[in-house]
């Protein structure tokens, strides 16, 4: 993918779409980053303006479907041209959702400010497991932008670690609502945030996984790890 | 202003308008001179024509110019003998050089290998058509009349004549075969068609017009022809006729025309212009004059076939 | 990703091809064509795949001096159709071509039809005019000039030539139709009813398309072989050559990169 189109004027196109993916990508990064700040450090200006900009990446996922639509209508893109526009289509949708989890989180923040309960130090234990996705999210877009197929593994095996420390979160919290039943609302609010990062963590893994299908030509959704960890190690 | 030297691109309306002006000028001036050119040949021509007709027109209009045989008189003399003599040495000349040219033009567009050889073959058919038919003429007195003993008569002349043509109709055959598109003949070939099969339903079919086209060019060639007639010594005085070829008992056919002795149109013409009457004179020009309106319909004759043959046939 | 089920219909087998003056158009090809089914060939220009394809019919043979190496294996009957005993007449008996440019005979619609058989000594009218019928009806023509069968076919539009040329191909029955860029010299319509027809044609006999335009590739073909420089790059399963090509070649110059 590194030679150029003998029309010039292609690869100009196909370079602004992946631009704005990446600028999507890191918009939606920042949101994340801003949404589990605005709710560790009780900031509402924070959270408020997540909430201002969640429109700001729905803004951007409609322009890039429909610049993606008019490529394919006039390019007729095929291979690696095409293989990047459907991974383009769907990362985008991927993001866009991420954008909603972000928002979601923010907008609880807002919520829990507005009832002015003091249970802050709680979400300190959910901060690693959101630092572990938004890194697997920064991953998936670095692969993106240098079309390396190599950290899909990477991520799956973080995915993992997230998925368990949800599931250690859930745990705590059960014990947490059984022994004193007024932590109960406190413990679901808690249970709707780490939620919200588990599901930012599949996101992020399914854009790690359309790279694979755009650099390889290889579709590696639905498979074991050890399945994956044979399609990684394949040149 | 632009101190650097601009290339010659006009952005000045008038500017461009007056440098086209001066352009057509050249499209007028060479127009007038090719003009100029044509009306030469077609004035020289046009006037030559125009003369035979003055001074051969009381003969043109008699009836019986054509209907009588040479006389010692001048009023009485006629072209009979000729025009019978011509049209039979034309038939001869016919069906010796059609068969034979146009066989051995598909012989060599289609089925002789491409080597020296043809090359030669080619380059001599190409140079025949140049020789003087005078050559011709030398070489028929010798090969006809001496060596296959055919005599003064009919034959030979139409047979030489018809030597004489046949690298037109070589070259004429097979310009108009080479004029069928690649295109149609591979698509015979790929439906599993031989070469005779291309050949006779396709190559002969389509190059049709275009070889009548040259034949009766050659013919009409060969019709003014005089000099090789004359070396085979053809006579200048005929009064009779050939036998007829058609008779009323069978075969119905009849052969002995061909070693009849007999006089053709130019000849006829020759031998009436070197007489020293006056009279005389006005007989050559009339026989001019049919000589050429001949050609001419031969030749419009030829443009009329390939016009309707082509008609049909779009590549 | 090739399936292994698909019956083979004919098979080039090292295949070198050596114009007069030795231009070495083909080096060693090896190609199966699958039965039933349409292979196309792409390349850029003088990559050879109009050379390979006329392989097929032997329609080198018609000019001097050209030369084969290797092998076409027909099936089933496993005849090397490039064998000099192997009667080129033969061999275009079996397989049929369409020109790149509507070339019909100057003769009538039926009479173009009619060409094939009639070449085979078939001369019984009542045969011929249902063989015809047969033909124009394959080529989806039938009803467009089943009342004027008597005209020239000149007096057709270029995409009613060519599937002119398209019936009198198929009049004879053959088991492989071989297609020199198709559409090259017709309108986007008249394109999609040939690429349409083609399609059809597919149940009755094998094709192979030699063709510029990648997206007819793309729309017709289940198989696609990249050439270039007389060389097979890349062969395999349209979709597979279109959206993950092995071959770094293939990939530039399916997705316009080339050069």
């Amino acid at each position: 993918m590194q030679s150029e189109h003998i029309f010039k004027q292609y690869d100009a196109e196909l370079e602004a779409v992946r631009a704005k993916v990446l600028e999507m990508g890191s918009l939606v990064e920042q949101q994340i980053v801003d949404a589990l700040e605005s709710l560790v450090t009780s900031n509402p200006r924070l959270s408020e303006s997540v909430i201002k900009r969640d429109h700001l990446v729905n803004a951007l996922e409609v322009q890039i479907d429909e610049d993606c639509s008019h490529i394919i209508a006039r390019r007729q893109p095929t291979a690696g041209d095409l293989r990047m526009i459907l991974m383009m289509i769907k990362t985008i949708t991927d993001l866009e959702r991420i954008g909603d989890e972000a928002a979601k989180v923010a907008r609880f923040a807002q919520k829990t400010f507005e009832t002015d309960r003091m249970w802050t130090p709680r979400f300190a234990e959910i901060k690693a497991m959101a630092n572990l996705a938004r890194e697997m999210l920064h991953m998936s877009l670095d692969a993106f932008a240098r079309s390396d197929a190599t950290k899909v593994l990477a991520i799956a095996q973080m995915d993992e670690q997230v998925d368990d420390q949800y599931q250690m979160t859930i745990r705590h919290l059960i014990t947490f609502m059984l022994e004193d039943p007024r932590a109960i609302s406190m413990s679901l609010e808690v249970l709707f945030v780490s939620k919200a990062i588990e599901r930012i963590g599949d996101h992020a893994k399914n854009i790690s996984e359309y790279v694979v299908y755009m650099v390889k030509g290889k579709d590696v959704r639905h498979i074991s790890m050890e399945e994956m960890e044979q399609e990684a190690s394949r040149p | 202003m632009n101190p650097q030297p601009q290339a010659n691109t006009l952005k000045n309306l008038d500017e461009v308008r007056a440098m086209i002006k001066r352009h057509k000028l050249n499209d007028y001036i060479f127009s007038i001179i090719g003009l100029l050119c044509l009306m030469v040949g077609l004035l020289t021509l046009l006037t030559l024509f125009i003369d035979l007709i003055l001074s051969g027109y009381p003969k043109l209009l008699s009836a019986s110019f054509y209907t009588d045989f040479p006389s010692r008189r001048a009023d009485s003399a006629g072209l009979l003998s000729a025009l019978v003599g011509s049209s039979l040495v034309m038939l001869v000349t016919f069906f010796s050089a059609v068969p034979m040219g146009v066989m051995a033009a598909i012989y060599l567009e289609e089925y002789a290998p491409k080597n020296w050889f043809s090359d030669l073959i080619e380059i001599n058919v190409s140079n025949l058509a140049a020789v003087p038919s005078i050559i011709y003429g030398l070489l028929a007195l010798g090969l006809f009349v001496y060596i296959l003993d055919f005599g003064q008569s009919i034959l030979t002349a139409g047979l030489t004549l018809g030597l004489l043509i046949l690298p037109v109709v070589i070259v004429a055959t097979r310009e108009a075969i080479r004029s069928i598109p690649i295109a149609i003949r591979e698509a015979a070939y790929a439906v599993g068609a031989t070469k005779w099969q291309v050949v006779y339903d396709h190559v002969i079919k389509y190059s049709f017009g275009g070889i009548l086209t040259g034949v009766i060019i050659g013919m009409a060639r060969a019709i003014g022809e005089t000099a090789p007639i004359i070396t085979i010594g053809a006579l200048t005085f005929i009064a009779f006729l050939p036998p007829s070829p058609i008779t009323t008992a069978a075969p119905f056919l009849n052969f002995e025309w061909l070693s009849s002795g007999f006089t053709v149109l130019p000849i006829q013409m020759f031998s009436w212009l070197s007489r020293p009457s006056e009279a005389f004179h006005v007989n050559a020009a009339a026989a001019g004059v049919v000589i050429i309106l001949v050609t001419l319909l031969m030749n419009g004759f030829a443009i009329r076939m390939r016009y309707k043959m082509r008609k049909n046939i779009k590549w | 990703m090739m399936t292994t089920t698909t019956p083979v219909k004919a098979e080039a087998r090292n295949l070198s091809f050596f114009y007069n003056g030795g231009n070495h158009a083909l080096k060693g090809v090896n190609m199966p064509l699958y039965e039933n089914k349409i292979t196309a060939l792409i390349g850029p220009s003088g990559c050879g795949k109009s050379t390979f394809l006329r392989c097929f019919n032997r329609m080198h043979d018609l000019y001097p001096g050209n030369k084969y190496e290797g092998q076409i294996v027909m099936h089933p009957d496993n005849t090397n159709i490039l064998e000099k005993s192997v009667d080129p007449i033969e061999v275009r008996m079996r397989i049929s071509m369409v020109f790149q440019k509507p070339n019909p005979f100057p003769k009538s619609i039926y009479e173009n039809v009619a060409y094939g058989l009639r070449v085979r000594g078939e001369n019984n009218k009542r045969m011929l005019d249902d063989k015809v019928e047969e033909a124009l009806k394959g080529a989806a023509l039938w009803n467009e000039v089943k009342d004027r069968q008597q005209d020239l076919a000149f007096n057709l539009s270029g995409g009613q030539q060519q599937r002119l040329c398209i019936a009198r191909a198929l009049a004879t029955d053959p088991e492989i139709m071989l297609f020199d860029e198709p559409t090259s010299a017709l309108d986007p319509i008249a394109t999609a009813n040939i690429e349409e027809l083609m399609s059809e044609l597919k149940n009755k006999l094998t094709i192979l398309v030699v063709t510029h335009n990648m997206q007819q590739a793309a729309r017709v073909s289940d198989y696609t072989a990249y050439m270039y420089l007389g060389e097979l790059m890349e062969y395999g399963d349209t979709d597979t050559i279109f959206t993950r090509p092995t071959r770094k070649e293939t990939e530039d110059y399916i997705t316009g990169k080339f050069g």
